[in-house]
């Protein structure tokens, strides 16, 4: 029965302001839940990502002279194969086919035989581009290399057999080549296996009765694998623990195979390349994501508390009227029953909402248990800020003190213990260890299983941001007790005359007012970070596929095919500013092989970017001129200078492959730099020389590939199309680089948090601006209309109301705003390893910081119009005390 | 001739409507000179308070016209030229006794210390000017309210049951303190009381009852 009345009298008396906190609660929930059904959903489906492209798990060669159904029937006993294909190699000595009156004759090649099936099951390793795959298909580049195409008839010269004959019925692209034509069991670190360039495929029936013989006649020039794709569901979610597991399967059956075969595991390389990037995701989860949900939790503690001395004051009301401590929390148990309920509700129904937009199944068991908890906690959240002040202040203040109105004034218990420099300074000591460390917060070495991940670095950032929160809470109470000069000076460009007395009463607000502050700045600090962090890593990101793709296109062929031949036809072509050839040889630094780069200094960076942060000196212009001027000078990375303790002048001796004689030969350099990255250079050591002299050296002056700086963005296209049809070119725009680097698993769930994050922080910004004012006001009520009834003009009043909320709004906002960028620049520092490369500052957003500020501004100056309306007129009923 | 202080034509008030309706005040007609000392006689829910806040301009009639040609429009009745001391201290929590007792003269941009002061000590409370309202009893807050009400001096003075929390000592002394202050400022006084004893004191006596005014009475000069 009671309940029932104290439920009419609130939504009679308080319908606006419980409304208000419902909908507080909702932001709180809807942001918890998101974040959650997001990294569920992104953690779930990390493996799945990651895995996507490999085309065959495992290839199992089976070795000379080993009945390959047995291998077969033991990897079927393993019990881990989805699907299991023969595949057949064999060598030939060379094809040749005549068109018109020439005859063209390849190089060594080989000759693979597949099932019917096998297309169908590994879709990936083919793409035919004319006629049918029913027949022999010919590799798109052998079909170059011989002018053969469909319908030709080319001859195929087996080893140990008179040659052979067949008519081409397709040609076809091989997108894995290196991997269908990988080197299987051999150790690792040996010189680059490259895939042969000739190749035909044939139907399995065709390559028997074309290479059985040659089996017979020549076993070491035939060999047999079975290419196999696991049974995903064995494969774990965590790419971390799916790493673990696919090599464990991998081993099981190498110890069931005894020998008989070797398997090369693809999908195991795969993992292992992606388990540091999954183990950054999941960091970024927790190292982003969190401060969002705590975030939401303080705002959501904030506005439900806001009716505190409301009720305090309800609260002895009733006990003066004999009501016991339970009967007196009554009232607190409906408002938090009606709050609490409604906005778990509302932010549950806004999450489905927002992760259907952002298509994120709500389906799942994971998802719905998320949603439920994220409700369950807004709901204890309420409770917990509503019923626990109010149980305690039921229990330990007397009647009269209970109905008394102030702020409380003495320093709370954080402030007397300087909790916020102790959080600071923690938050110094953890940074300084992992500085330590060389930020190495993730360690996945590669082809180790063990990984580890410094978690206890997700401390600092955090005490950061918290202890930030706090000083700014001790700051603003100390601006604002006992009406600063400060403060007046301040408050006099809003309250002009006024400014004494408003400074006066905000001084015995200051408690609230600075915890206003402190939980705008907070959520201020949390989306000029979070704002921060993402457009720095889309920056790098940017900086990574120019890196990688050396210029806006990419032109690269072959040694036998060089882009450089076509530069004449390239810088001819509309849409192109300037185009540069590049030379990309190998080039043995001791036992070590390593990339190297021939370049024109003097006129490479017409054609890319070549930033001072790529050398070791900051000085990319000094670095080119002392390579042009050093004829045999070279550049190279500060690890091969350290393992050769190498001092500028040291004469650097190279092994570099020559034409003439295809033999590789000592070639001496000078070190004269370190390059820490070049465009198109691999992230591990690399060598960068002049192209004149590696040509005399090498007898070579093919320029493999060609940078172009474009004026178009459609230069890609047409440079595809001027350029012959020749399968050995490949051109590369730097957007689809960009695309590729942006699915790693990092980008894909650090895009994905970030856009919530950022949209969430805007209304997390205009919530504590706009709740946290507009609540504070509805409590003072009665004093505005007091003010009123004395006589107050709607400026005046507006005096009283703008102060609080310039004071609250301004310092917020731009505490907030100092406390996003040093957490950003904490954030980005010590998540360097996600970076690639790291930056050297952090990139700021202005565009959105201001969005985020003005936003808050303008939510205030709403609040505060729409106060002095609803106050534009005395009320005598409101002159009553409550 | 002095014009009114007041003047009202068919003045009446209403809460709610339809068989909800309330009527605090019944349609009534008057005037009231300037310097009258008029006493609101009724028991408690008879319209007093209603009719105060409508001739303070702190309320609007329902029906009818109030006007107060003697001093100006509505919008020039307060911060300074209307003073009203309502039945429960109507202080602002947030400023200190002296600043509550400051405000009128501060809204009206004559801040004047030595007025808030006199005020003060007019009430006995010149020592309490740091103190906040929820540092002081019943009575105090009350009396601070009065003072600040003295402190501006106003024309038209409107006191609702301004005795209603003091003991009857200091309720008849801070009565002759209003009584004083307002003979001094030739100031228009109306108290809204239930107290007899304070009735008497003033030189005409209206009764209401029910939201209607009963009758007006000019005690005989003493």
């Amino acid at each position: 029965m009671m309940a029932i009345y104290w439920l009419k009298s609130l939504l009679r008396t308080a319908a606006g302001p419980t409304a208000a906190a419902a909908a507080g609660i909702a932001l709180a929930v809807a942001l918890a839940s998101v974040l959650g059904v997001f990294v569920f959903s992104a953690t779930a489906t990390m493996t799945e990502r990651a895995i996507a492209h490999v085309p065959v798990d495992w290839q199992v060669e089976i070795a000379p002279g080993v009945d390959s159904a047995s291998v077969e029937s033991a990897v079927a006993e393993a019990a881990v194969a989805q699907a299991i294909r023969p595949v057949m190699y064999a060598k030939v000595d060379g094809f040749s086919a005549v068109t018109g009156d020439t005859e063209q004759v390849t190089g060594p090649g080989r000759a693979i035989g597949i099932g019917p099936d096998y297309l169908l099951t590994f879709p990936d390793q083919v793409t035919l581009l004319s006629g049918t795959a029913d027949g022999p298909v010919l590799y798109s580049q052998t079909a170059a290399n011989l002018h053969a195409g469909v319908g030709d008839t080319i001859n195929l010269a087996r080893p140990g057999l008179p040659d052979a004959k067949v008519t081409v019925s397709g040609i076809a692209a091989i997108p894995n080549v290196d991997s269908l034509f990988q080197a299987v069991g051999v150790p690792a670190g040996l010189a680059p296996q490259s895939p042969p360039d000739n190749i035909l495929i044939l139907p399995e029936t065709m390559w028997h009765s074309l290479f059985e013989g040659q089996r017979a006649a020549r076993p070491d020039s035939v060999r047999a694998q079975l290419h196999i794709r696991l049974d995903r569901c064995r494969v774990p979610n965590d790419p971390v623990d799916a790493f673990g597991a696919v090599k464990h399967m991998a081993n099981n059956l190498a110890a069931r195979l005894a020998g008989r075969a070797a398997i090369a595991d693809n999908l195991a390389a795969r993992l292992d390349g992606v388990r540091a990037d999954a183990l950054y995701a999941k960091v970024l989860f927790l190292f982003l994501g969190s401060p969002g949900v705590v975030l939401a939790a303080l705002v959501a503690i904030a506005i439900a508390a806001a009716g505190r001395n409301r009720r305090r004051r309800e609260q002895a009301l009733l006990r003066l009227r004999g009501a016991n401590i339970i009967e007196t929390l009554a009232k607190p148990a409906i408002e938090v029953t009606v709050i609490g309920s409604a906005g778990a509700l509302a932010g549950v129904v806004l999450a489905i909402a927002v992760l259907r937009l952002i298509g994120i199944s709500v389906a799942s068991m994971g998802a719905s248990t998320w949603l439920g908890f994220a409700g369950f906690a807004g709901l204890a959240v309420a409770a917990a800020a509503i019923l626990l002040p109010a149980a305690r202040d039921a229990s330990n203040l007397t009647v009269a003190t209970a109905r008394l109105c102030a702020d409380a004034r003495a320093r709370p218990l954080w402030q007397r213990l300087w909790l916020d420099l102790a959080l600071l300074a923690l938050a110094g000591v953890i940074f300084w260890r992992v500085r330590a460390t060389s930020y190495e917060i993730v360690l996945a070495s590669e082809g180790v299983a063990q990984t580890s991940v410094h978690y206890e670095a997700f401390l600092a950032p955090v005490a950061l941001w918290l202890g930030l929160g706090l000083l700014w809470i001790r700051l603003a109470r100390l601006a604002l007790t006992d009406g600063s000069p400060l403060c007046r000076r301040i408050l006099a460009v809003s309250a002009g005359d006024l400014a004494k007395i408003v400074a006066a009463s905000l001084s015995r607000q200051a408690g609230r007012l600075a915890r206003g502050v402190g939980l705008l700045a907070l959520a201020t600090g949390f989306a000029v970070s979070t704002a921060i962090f993402n457009v720095t890593y889309d920056g790098q990101a940017h900086v990574d596929a120019e890196l990688t793709n050396g210029a806006d296109v990419n032109i690269t062929g072959s040694t036998a095919h060089p882009a450089g031949a076509q530069l004449a036809r390239i810088r001819a072509t509309p849409g192109v500013a300037a185009a540069e050839p590049m030379m990309h040889r190998y080039a043995y630094v001791g036992a070590d092989l390593q990339d190297l780069y021939g370049i024109d200094p003097r006129s490479i960076g017409a054609a890319t970017t070549l930033a001072n942060a790529y050398f070791d000196n900051h000085d990319a212009n000094a670095t080119l001129a002392k390579l042009a001027a050093t004829r045999d000078g070279i550049l190279v990375s500060q690890e091969t200078v350290q393992d050769f303790q190498l001092q500028p002048g040291d004469t650097v001796n190279l092994r570099l492959q020559s034409a003439s004689d295809h033999q590789y030969q000592i070639v001496p350099f000078t070190f004269i730099g370190v390059a820490r990255e070049f465009p198109t250079a691999p992230k591990d050591s690399f060598l960068v020389a002049n192209s004149e002299y590696i040509a005399t050296a090498t007898s070579s002056n093919a320029y493999e590939v060609v940078l172009v700086r474009a004026t178009d963005p459609a230069a890609a296209a047409m440079l595809k199309s001027a350029l012959p049809s020749d399968p050995a070119l490949k051109v590369t725009a730097l957007g689809e680089v960009r695309s590729l680097i942006s699915s790693s698993l990092t980008s894909v769930n650090l895009a994905g948090l970030t856009r919530l994050e950022l949209a969430f922080g805007l209304a997390l910004v205009g919530a504590a601006a706009g709740l946290v004012l507009g609540l504070g006001f509805v409590e003072r009520s009665r004093s505005y209309a007091i003010l009123k009834a004395l006589g107050a003009s709607s400026a005046q009043l507006g005096a009283f109301l703008r102060s609080e909320a310039i004071v609250v709004g301004v310092a917020g906002l731009v505490f907030g705003t100092v406390t996003g960028f040093g957490v950003a620049w904490m954030l980005v520092t010590m998540l360097a390893g996600a970076f690639d490369p790291p930056p050297d500052t952090i990139t700021v957003p202005y565009g959105y910081i201001g969005v985020a500020l003005l936003g808050a501004a303008a939510i205030a100056a709403i609040v505060v119009a729409g106060f002095e309306r609803a106050h534009a007129r005395t009320d005598p009923a409101s002159l009553k005390p409550e | 001739m002095t014009p009114a202080d007041v003047e009202v034509q068919g003045l009446a008030r209403f809460f709610g409507s339809g068989a909800r309706r309330v009527v605090a005040l019944e349609p009534t007609t008057f005037t009231i000179a300037t310097r009258e000392r008029i006493a609101l006689l009724g028991p408690s829910g008879s319209g007093k308070s209603t009719l105060l806040n409508l001739m303070a301009g702190l309320d609007t009639p329902s029906a009818g016209v109030i006007a107060w040609p003697g001093i100006g429009p509505r919008e020039a009745l307060r911060p300074l030229a209307v003073g009203m001391i309502h039945q429960f201290a109507a202080l602002i929590p947030t400023l200190t006794v002296a600043e509550n007792v400051s405000l009128p003269l501060v809204l009206a941009h004559r801040p004047n210390e030595d007025a808030m002061r006199e005020a003060l000590a007019a009430v006995g409370l010149l020592d309490f000017g740091d103190r906040l309202p929820d540092e002081l009893s019943g009575g105090e807050a009350q009396r601070v309210g009065i003072a600040r009400v003295l402190a501006h001096r106003p024309r038209l003075l409107l006191a609702d049951e301004p005795t209603g929390q003091l003991d009857e000592a200091t309720g008849q002394s801070i009565m002759s303190v209003i009584l004083a202050h307002a003979a001094r400022n030739a100031s228009t006084l109306i108290v809204a009381t239930h107290d007899a004893a304070i009735a008497r004191q003033m030189e005409i006596i209206w009764h209401m009852n029910h939201g209607r005014l009963l009758d007006r009475t000019r005690r005989a000069a003493t």
